[in-house]
């Protein structure tokens, strides 16, 4: 029993079950006070467009969307990679428990009782004008960050695990044939789901059922040559290769089309199409992991394997504090959480109380996929530290339960995690895109073409160079020094209302120490490497491909870019404290 | 409200949610642009109140307090990521 991922998985639950029953409700009621009776800024302000009362089910939903993608999945498996499952399982679930929930519920509550705002003129109310430009500095390059991270993830998974491409075509075809229907044809939106729903099962099982379907394969475009020479294992995925090239060509394409067409006519239907096999796939592991006893899937992974990882053995580790805190980022607690909880959300909440099983509730749930990537790879007997470890993972554990043939699940968690990570990283291409407007409007960065293509080289081009391994930790540093950022601005928000606010303080100080070592620490690692004029191993192929100089060029980028964040972050949580400081007096 | 019922809103939710709101949006755009073309002055636009937009009066009248909330709402970056 305890040799299988099953009462490990159940102990999260449990913890999280009693988390929301207890601790979130007492933070609810007393330190917020939500009251049914009082109006939300949704009926406050009804403009039957951004404000305007929703179902709490419905927001629910919206909000698990918007907030899982590929951060709860990725993670997990690069911590359970270096530190073993035992630390990564133990920061899902009290992360979650003490932080995760408390940064999107807060967030959320925030904006709601400052008129539906979201973080930026909260920011610009409570520090003023300086700190509220840093944050938006900070989010351009967050997003740089974060796009080219998702882009390699689901370049690897497009070449481990040949045939996901055309299954996601497929799933890419149904969306905007369901769109077309939609609002070209004003076809019926039931009839118009089946419609592309069928689309989907006939790529699905086209993959599937026909093995000369599941093309082009893995490192199709580069010599076996070229792998032999120089010891690199056939089946994985090398940076600066061809085909990994022609992989992100081809992902940049889905890029520019998501970013430059309207939402309605690409984007929206296909997110609607993706998610419905993405949810049967996630509900299938979890039960799974929960059936492991029965299925009789042991854990083959170490729980513990080291506190610290020399980074010229392997630049992706790290010591245990502050790098599986950031390595972990979505599971436990995400910054963009922050955004999307005081964006949209907040605006369309029915009554106050509705905040804790929107917010709180779906951050849980997202603890929830968490475990489940944490239980696909506890049993995998090889970890590589990307998201096709958790595609071969639930593969195992749902083809040992369900009994159907491995290619079955294969090709539906490639589609999953292909999917899950395209939308969101073709959000994030977007919400550049309009950034970069708004802050640029008469210059030529403006221009959504130049400006996609511009998030598109940039982050490209570090996956390119195989500067995404490292970036994994960048990412989740600047994601989790975000959602510090939020979780201080509470504790002023609080503070200025003369509430209790540690809460949200203690984790919020904890993070900010910890996110802002982690990105010294990456910093340190880039610039190690560079005065040491060495590729990092995962740039070895670069570097035999194109030479040392390319491998040097991504990593001083890098290195300045951590240094930037790093100086943004600092003057950022400067502010912060020196806000909760002066608000702080005046609760006393 | 039911078991059944619960599961399809949060189905909504994860599903069209986000495509029904951006298409209000779109919408609003467009009506917000008729409006500011035609009774732009409202909001301090420097129109003309013509004739035609004095006739149009009764017929956009209950949607005027919603397209001044809109307009003039104060927006942020930060408001574009969902």
């Amino acid at each position: 029993m305890f040799n299988t991922p099953a009462p490990y998985i159940l102990l999260g639950l449990v913890l999280y079950f009693l988390t929301y029953r207890f601790y979130a409700r007492w933070v609810d009621k007393k330190i917020w006070e939500t009251d049914p009776n009082r109006p939300t800024p949704a009926r406050l302000y009804f403009d039957g467009v951004e404000f305007f009362p929703v179902s709490k089910y419905v927001l629910f939903g919206y909000q698990f969307k918007s907030v899982a993608a590929l951060g709860p999945i990725v993670g997990p498996v690069v911590a359970t990679l270096f530190f073993g499952w035992a630390p990564a399982l133990l920061w899902v679930i009290f992360g979650n428990m003490f932080i995760g929930w408390v940064q999107d519920y807060s967030a959320m509550m925030m904006s709601i009782r400052s008129e539906g705002r979201s973080m930026g003129p909260i920011t610009y109310k409570l520090l003023g004008d300086k700190a509220r430009k840093i944050l938006l500095i900070y989010i351009i390059f967050y997003l740089i960050i974060i796009t080219a991270v998702f882009e390699w993830t689901i370049v690897d998974v497009f070449n481990r695990v040949p045939g996901t491409f055309t299954a996601v075509l497929f799933v890419l075809a149904g969306g905007v044939v369901f769109g077309l229907l939609i609002f070209r044809m004003r076809l019926d939106v039931l009839l118009a789901t089946l419609v592309a729903l069928a689309i989907v099962l006939v790529g699905y099982f086209t993959v599937v059922l026909l093995p000369y379907a599941r093309q082009p394969g893995t490192n199709f475009l580069d010599s076996s040559e070229f792998f032999v020479s120089h010891n690199f294992d056939k089946r994985l995925t090398y940076p600066g290769t061809f085909t990994v090239l022609f992989w992100l060509i081809v992902v940049s394409i889905l890029y520019y089309i998501s970013s430059i067409t309207p939402m309605p006519r690409f984007l929206l239907p296909t997110v609607y199409v993706g998610y419905l096999p993405s949810i049967i796939a996630l509900v299938l592991v979890l039960i799974a992991a929960v059936f492991t006893p029965i299925s009789g899937l042991a854990i083959q992974q170490p729980a513990m394997k080291e506190f610290y990882v020399d980074p010229l053995k392997d630049p992706r580790g790290g010591p245990l504090w502050p790098i599986l805190f950031v390595t972990i980022a979505c599971g436990a607690i995400s910054g963009w959480h922050s955004l999307v909880s005081s964006g949209l959300t907040s605006k369309q909440l029915e009554y106050e109380t509705d905040a804790l099983p929107v917010g709180g509730g779906a951050m849980m749930t997202e603890g929830a996929v968490a475990l489940s990537s944490i239980a696909s790879v506890m049993v995998l007997e090889r970890v590589t530290g990307t998201a096709a470890d958790y595609v071969q993972g639930a593969t195992l554990l749902t083809t040992s339960l369900y009994r159907i043939p491995a290619v079955y699940m294969s090709i539906l968690y490639g589609i999953f995690v292909a999917v899950m990570g395209l939308i969101t990283s073709m959000l994030f291409v977007r919400v550049f895109r309009l950034v970069m407007a708004e802050l640029f409007e008469d210059t030529p960065l403006g221009n959504k073409h130049i400006s996609t293509l511009l998030i598109i080289i940039l982050s490209g081009f570090l996956a390119f160079v195989g500067s995404w391994t490292n970036l994994w930790v960048f990412f989740g540093g600047t994601n989790q020094l975000l959602a510090a950022l939020a979780l201080l601005l509470v504790a002023i928000f609080l503070a200025s209302i003369k509430k209790p606010n540690a809460y949200v303080f203690i984790p919020g100080i904890f993070m900010t120490v910890t996110t802002l070592a982690a990105l010294a620490w990456e910093t340190y690692v880039y610039g190690l490497y560079g005065v040491l004029n060495t590729p990092m191993p995962v740039q070895k192929s670069v570097a035999v491909l194109y030479g040392n100089t390319l491998v040097q060029v991504a990593n001083i980028l890098s290195a300045a870019f951590g240094a930037l964040l790093l100086v943004l972050g600092v003057l950022m949580s400067y502010y912060l404290l020196a806000g909760w400081a002066k608000y702080r007096r005046g609760q006393k | 409200m039911g078991f059944l019922d619960r599961i399809r809103e949060v189905v909504e939710g994860l599903t069209v949610h986000g495509q029904s709101t951006s298409i209000l949006k779109i919408k609003a755009q467009i009506d917000n642009l008729f409006m500011i073309i035609t009774l732009g002055d409202m909001l301090g636009i420097p129109i003309l109140p013509p004739y035609y937009s004095l006739r149009l009066v009764p017929y956009v009248f209950p949607n005027i307090q919603n397209w001044k909330r809109y307009m003039l709402r104060e927006r942020d970056f930060t408001d574009l990521v969902s």
